[in-house]
């Protein structure tokens, strides 16, 4: 070894460390990229409004569910319309059929929605204490490995009657299992099969499943969505029109 | 110009992406063939939606209509540029009407001055 050049075992050395690297980042799939909705080939578009499937809601929640929709659905708002994230479930289902970023690390894998540039961070390292967590609308989400396959658990979510598809109460808690694979046709397809358990809304589990493909080259785009109403207020304070926000 | 057509296309025919944010309760989203011609007043690209008004000259006289567009985002993949569309050029938004028929749309692609589409 002593006959060996300084600048060569260097270069060994570095070689070492990118093959460990390279090895570690192999244990489990890799993530990293950007997200598309996937349809299959020759598959039609989704169609917004078609008929689903009733939720075996609770009476309650239902009588909860029905309020919120007479209030909005005749103005058509949504919560998106007035910039608000989507939330889960509804963010890993869709996020408004924009496309999502994930950035993987060992610690923690970042999904980055386009639509309203919304967040969710699944931690992998210590949960955090119950105790420092407050309810959101994306909750706090944790994940492990198991295998190829990401199992997330989502909990601390705020009651949210207002997802598209479906609503739940704070006491949610999603389990997604996230598992990676190349189709036949050559697209690599991200799957998340979710399964919602809510006994304060609903009389069964809920289970669904969700498909993405990787779009290589394509970048997410800035979301700004409160950019005009702040705008509009700052003209009426220059028109002197007070404080209207 | 084929990949700019085929994502216009896909733009126009792709209402859950293309209507993310909005139930669209106002406007007639089964007619997506209906042009409307104007003077662009204000054309603001946005997040959720985009606003354009027009100035139209129409049986009922001229004034200022506005429309609601796709996302800024949307329009962007479907081949929107900045610049492309300002005020004072005369374009073409194929619009979905609103459903009481007063003036109004939903841009469902514009065709710009210099004739590109998105």
């Amino acid at each position: 070894m002593s006959d060996v050049s300084p600048t060569l075992r260097v270069g060994a050395s570095l070689l070492g460390l990118v093959i460990a690297g390279a090895a570690f980042g192999a244990e489990h799939p890799d993530f990293t990229g950007v997200w598309g909705n996937y349809r299959a080939p020759g598959a039609a578009a989704p169609q917004r409004g078609a008929p689903q499937a009733p939720l075996p809601l609770r009476p309650e929640a239902k009588a909860k569910v029905d309020a919120y929709h007479a209030l909005v659905d005749p103005l058509g708002d949504t919560p998106g319309g007035h910039c608000l994230g989507t939330g889960m479930p509804g963010s890993m289902l869709g996020s408004g059929g924009y496309p999502m970023e994930i950035v993987q690390h060992d610690n923690i894998i970042l999904v980055v929605f386009e639509a309203h540039a919304e967040i969710r961070r699944i931690y992998l390292g210590e949960p955090a204490k119950a105790e420092d967590l407050f309810p959101d609308r994306n909750g706090y989400s944790f994940g492990r490995w198991d295998g190829d396959k990401l199992i997330v658990e989502t909990a601390h979510l705020k009651e949210a009657v207002d997802q598209g598809r479906y609503p739940h109460s704070e006491n949610a808690k999603i389990v997604e299992e996230y598992s990676l694979a190349v189709n036949d046709d050559g697209a690599k397809v991200l799957t998340s099969k979710m399964t919602m358990t809510d006994p304060d809304f609903y009389t069964q589990t809920i289970t669904a499943e969700k498909k993405w493909q990787f779009q290589p080259g394509v970048r997410l785009l800035p979301y700004e969505c409160n950019e005009p109403a702040w705008e509009e207020h700052l003209e009426r304070l220059r028109q002197g029109q007070g404080n209207t926000g | 110009m084929k990949r700019f057509l085929g994502a216009a296309f896909a733009l126009l025919f792709a209402p859950c992406a293309a209507l993310a944010h909005h139930s669209a309760v106002r406007f007639d989203l089964t007619i997506r063939d209906n042009m409307v011609s104007g003077v662009v007043k204000e054309f603001v690209p946005a997040n959720p939606h985009t606003k354009i008004v027009l100035e139209i000259t129409d049986e009922k006289g001229t004034r200022d209509v506005e429309f609601e567009g796709h996302s800024r985002n949307n329009y962007y993949r479907a081949g929107w540029r900045d610049g492309m569309v300002k005020v004072g050029d005369k374009i073409t938004l194929i619009a979905a009407p609103t459903r009481d028929g007063s003036d109004g749309g939903y841009a469902l692609g514009v065709i710009a001055a210099d004739g590109t589409r998105f």
